[in-house]
């Protein structure tokens, strides 16, 4: 009971806020956030694209152990593993019931469970690689991988402002409940409390629109009075701008040391 | 010629820039909120809340629908997927373009914002749009035998059955409730009142979006090779060529309680991050806390 109760205090939106600007800008000082950004892009297309590809369970259980190692290094938040697992494990438990339903057995289970091993490695490196970078960084290393000025910085603004619009949006449902009137029959299957929040989420959105168009108005024209749209169209700019982005012997070493693990795991099996 | 009268709507550079951060950071507040709302089974059949599908289409009839679509549709991949460890690798191409693609038809679908009935039916086709275009890739692979489905018997009748049933349910239930009526509710409040905000002119019955200007011959060349692309990359990676015999071996040796301890691992594992959520709460809480000092 005890545990319950401090399990739904954790996911209260605060907490939640709080676990997401940990993501942002909580991992600075782990070994994975000290790289170079396009170290971690390089090593998370090698982790995102070649599991797709291999079929050999132990191959992939060899990576699936060396991310969760990096998932430990990188000190993702529980609260993402958490929604990680929820998503595994329900997808999993689904199927299951499903073949079962149409009459097949358990050994329906087994390419799923290959397929969840996959899902799993690939997830995690993107968590791990995600995790590591605080906004700054990953719109820096956009940029410097070609991703347009404008796109680069909207992914980094928006990474950043989310756990204020959560905040915002959290704020804006709360009055609509305290203004507002609950159903007093909560109907069959709870369905009239049901309708009711589904209604509030709904409704809360139409003065989060007006002020986040308020917000990227000024977040837009306090760029353009630090003259970005030059920036964003000059390489010298650029250059500038991404001097600081520098691989070293720390981001070859990774590199090497990830291309060794995997290629003895190719050999061994 | 005739283009007196017929304007076109056009943005400029920052503007653009505005609303494409508008659609993608409150479509990527959405995803999240929807993935953290657990979904009820009835038996087999899931009833969730599949996306605020209205979001994007009220941006793309009030605002440019070419950037609220791709804004939405990347702040859904960023935010709602590879943040939460949710990415699927080449199969998010295709959602990426089918859900642009749907979004963007709603809305030059619209002309006239102040038309409910035009809204209505712009927000019914671009559900259906998407919903389609899944389902429709997701019986192609089947189709093709992309899917090892033959070795599994029950797992390909419920599969089409499964497909069917999800895009009933997506269309009259995630359509209606989540898209259909906010859309009918906020577009018609927000209109005129959010275009000043952003320093720009309402959408009038006389602009339009001229479809060569923006989808050129490249624009649908490449989509047409990404989503190939996407296809194949997911053909060549569900087309295992010794899984089958390898999988009935594994089974006779193993027997099924490899399955129970690979769920119960997972089981664990999330029990796990309970624990260490509600262990870690105050050492959380002190640390923002300080933070907040700081800053």
């Amino acid at each position: 009971m005890e545990y319950t109760r401090r399990f739904t205090e954790k996911l209260s939106v605060e907490q939640m806020k709080i676990e997401l600007l940990h993501t942002a800008y909580g991992n600075g000082h782990t070994f994975l956030a000290k790289l170079d950004p396009r170290t971690l892009f390089l090593w998370y297309a090698f982790f995102g694209i070649v599991p797709w590809f291999l079929h050999e369970t132990r191959i992939l259980l060899g990576m699936l152990g060396f991310m969760i190692v990096t998932t430990v290094i990188a000190r993702v938040s529980p609260l993402i593993i958490f929604i990680l697992c929820l998503g595994l494990l329900g997808q999993g438990g689904y199927l299951l019931v499903i073949s079962l339903f149409f009459g097949g057995d358990f050994s329906a289970m087994l390419p799923l469970l290959k397929l969840t091993a996959k899902l799993s490695v690939i997830s995690l490196a993107s968590i791990t690689v995600f995790c590591s970078m605080n906004p700054d960084k990953l719109s820096n290393g956009l940029l410097k991988i070609g991703v347009p000025g404008q796109v680069s910085f909207s992914i980094a603004y928006g990474y950043r402002m989310l756990p204020t619009l959560l905040e915002e949006y959290h704020h804006v449902f709360q009055s609509f409940r305290l203004r507002g009137k609950a159903p007093e029959k909560r109907g069959i299957l709870y369905w009239r409390t049901i309708y009711y929040f589904i209604q509030i989420a709904m409704r809360s959105f139409y003065p989060l629109l007006l002020s986040t168009a308020k917000r990227a108005r000024t977040t837009v024209e306090a760029l353009e009075t630090k003259g970005s749209k030059y920036g964003f169209n000059h390489t010298k700019v650029k250059e500038l701008k991404l001097a600081s982005l520098r691989m070293q012997g720390m981001d070859y070493g990774f590199l090497i040391g990830s291309a060794i693990y995997v290629a003895s795991l190719f050999i061994i099996f | 010629m005739q283009d007196v009268t017929k304007q076109r709507y056009k943005l400029t550079q920052s503007q653009k820039m505005m609303v494409f951060i508008l659609s993608m950071s409150l479509y990527g507040l959405s995803n999240m909120i929807t993935e953290l709302v657990p979904s009820a089974y009835l038996g087999p059949i899931e009833f969730s809340i599949e996306y605020f599908a209205f979001i994007p289409l009220t941006l793309c009839i009030l605002f440019h629908p070419l950037y609220a679509a791709i804004g939405a549709s990347l702040g859904e991949v960023i935010f709602g997927e590879i943040m939460l460890g949710q990415f699927g690798g080449f199969g998010e191409l295709e959602k990426f373009i089918a859900f642009s693609l749907a979004m963007y038809v709603a809305g030059t679908y619209v002309r006239d914002p102040k038309n409910l009935r035009q809204v209505g039916i712009a927000a019914m086709l671009g559900v259906s749009i998407h919903q389609a275009i899944s389902v429709m890739v997701d019986m192609l692979k089947v189709w093709v035998g992309v899917e090892e489905l033959e070795a599994v018997p029950g797992l390909a009748e419920s599969v089409v059955v499964v497909e069917g049933f999800a895009f009933v349910n997506d269309l009259l239930f995630s359509g209606i409730l989540f898209a259909l009526l906010p859309t009918i509710y906020l577009v018609p409040r927000l209109y005129g009142k959010i275009e000043p905000l952003l320093g720009m002119k309402p959408r009038t019955r006389d602009d339009h979006f001229s479809l060569t200007e923006i989808i050129g011959a490249r624009v649908i060349a490449g989509g047409i090779f990404l989503a190939g692309a996407a296809f194949l990359f997911e053909f060549l990676s569900e087309s295992g060529i010794n899984i089958i015999d390898w999988e009935a071996d594994f089974v006779e040796n193993y027997g099924q309680w490899v399955i129970w301890l690979s769920l119960g691992i997972a089981g664990l594992i999330a029990l796990i991050s309970i624990l260490v959520m509600t262990k870690n709460k105050s050492k959380a809480t002190g640390m923002t806390n300080e933070k907040r000092n700081v800053s």
